[in-house]
């Protein structure tokens, strides 16, 4: 009795850790981006929506208070300066710099 | 004594008008407008609930505004109400006046956390509403708004001048009505800065001021008609992500209305917004 119910518990810890271990596993990527004038989370979602019509972006985070974009998508998203600051003006903020982070953190 | 009917009801019918110049945009004050604009290719979809009592006068209105995004920076709208007007003579209702809108907003300064903006404004109120509560006449406004926004702090100031289009009564006369003019002053603050995701809400003040001339009929001023009023305005913005809703009370606090008029009672508004 007691070996299945540690089977099954083993069984439930693989399942949970294999789970969230997917989008490492899959090799993503991970964008910061700051950016200037944000101010007050229902005008930022003009920045969500732009970045999810970007294909291979998966999420898009907003840290107000930072001031940070936190964008992460397939693993060859590449996001460009050029492109970021028309993004950015057209959602009514102000690109200011990008880095790209170790997804596996 | 029809004419005089007339009359009155063209007043209500502005009074209608009042109800629907604020039409404001997005992360704005509920009651003037402030530089916020939609992101390029953005659709807004706004619903919104007016009342005002102005002695026997009560006066309600649902309006529904679709805007759009040309630019960061440009935004284009559409507002159709529906009104309904009781008074001493009776209940009128029916499609308001439609309004077209536009705002650009030619300055932007961003820093950390802040945005300052300021922006242009402008209206026509066209000649489409049925005869009970449409004013007849086809109306502009321009202005001017400033906007200061923090994560913590708001505030806000606006002008806007209503140029108002002479109206000819069935051949019985011609009436021409004063223009107007707003000034608004508006703070905000927001008590906790929330995650993007979770809900937002900023408590707003509004000084609402508005200076009336006097309406004219063939060429001879009514005395009853014009003057200035102020108004405190307290309000709400509550948002959670791409949905908001305001809303908020205007509140008489000076009035120098010419002649013999009600002064107002009070305004109130509720307004619904989805960004998409």
């Amino acid at each position: 009795m007691n070996s299945k119910i540690n089977k099954l518990l083993r069984t439930v810890f693989i399942l949970f850790v294999f789970n969230f271990s997917l989008p490492v596993l899959a090799g993503g990527s991970l964008f910061e981006i700051r950016a200037d004038g944000l101010a007050c989370p229902y005008c930022a979602y003009g920045i969500e929506k732009k970045f999810m019509a970007i294909k291979g972006v998966k999420h898009v985070d907003i840290k107000l208070k930072e001031g940070l974009v936190i964008v992460s998508g397939d693993e060859n998203l590449i996001l460009e300066e050029p492109e970021l600051k028309i993004l950015f003006d057209d959602a009514g903020f102000t690109y200011r710099t990008i880095k790209k982070l170790d997804s596996k953190k | 004594m029809i004419i005089k009917h007339q009359q009155k009801r063209l007043c209500l019918g502005l009074a209608g008008c009042l109800l629907s110049t604020g039409n404001v945009f997005a992360h704005d004050p509920v009651f003037s407008p402030g530089p916020h604009v939609l992101f390029k290719d953005g659709f807004e979809i706004h619903a919104e609930f007016a009342q005002s009592e102005q002695g026997d006068e009560k006066e309600s209105e649902q309006a529904v505004a679709f805007k759009y995004g040309l630019s960061g920076d440009w935004v284009v709208g559409i507002e159709l109400p529906y009104e309904t007007v009781k008074d001493d003579l009776g209940t009128e209702q029916g499609v308001g006046d439609m309004t077209l809108s536009t705002k650009y907003r030619f300055w932007r300064k961003d820093t950390l956390g802040v945005q300052e903006t300021a922006a242009i404004v402008a209206k026509v109120k066209l000649d489409t509403g049925d005869d009970q509560v449409g004013s007849g006449t086809t109306d502009t406004l321009l202005g001017f708004t400033y906007g200061y926004e923090s994560l913590k702090w708001y505030r806000w100031a606006s002008v806007r001048y209503r140029f108002n289009q002479d109206r000819s009564i069935e051949n019985k006369g011609n009436l021409q009505r004063g223009d107007r003019l707003f000034v608004d002053f508006a703070g905000g603050y927001r008590p906790k800065v929330n995650d993007y995701r979770e809900a937002d809400t900023v408590w707003l003040l509004e000084f609402n001021g508005e200076y009336s001339g006097r309406n004219a009929f063939n060429g001879v001023n009514r005395n009853n008609t014009g003057g200035s009023q102020w108004f405190v305005s307290p309000g709400i913005m509550w948002t959670l992500r791409n949905f908001a809703v305001k809303a908020g009370v205007q509140i008489p606090v000076l009035s120098n209305l010419n002649g013999e008029q009600d002064d107002s009672d009070y305004r109130a508004r509720l307004e619904f917004e989805w960004h998409l």
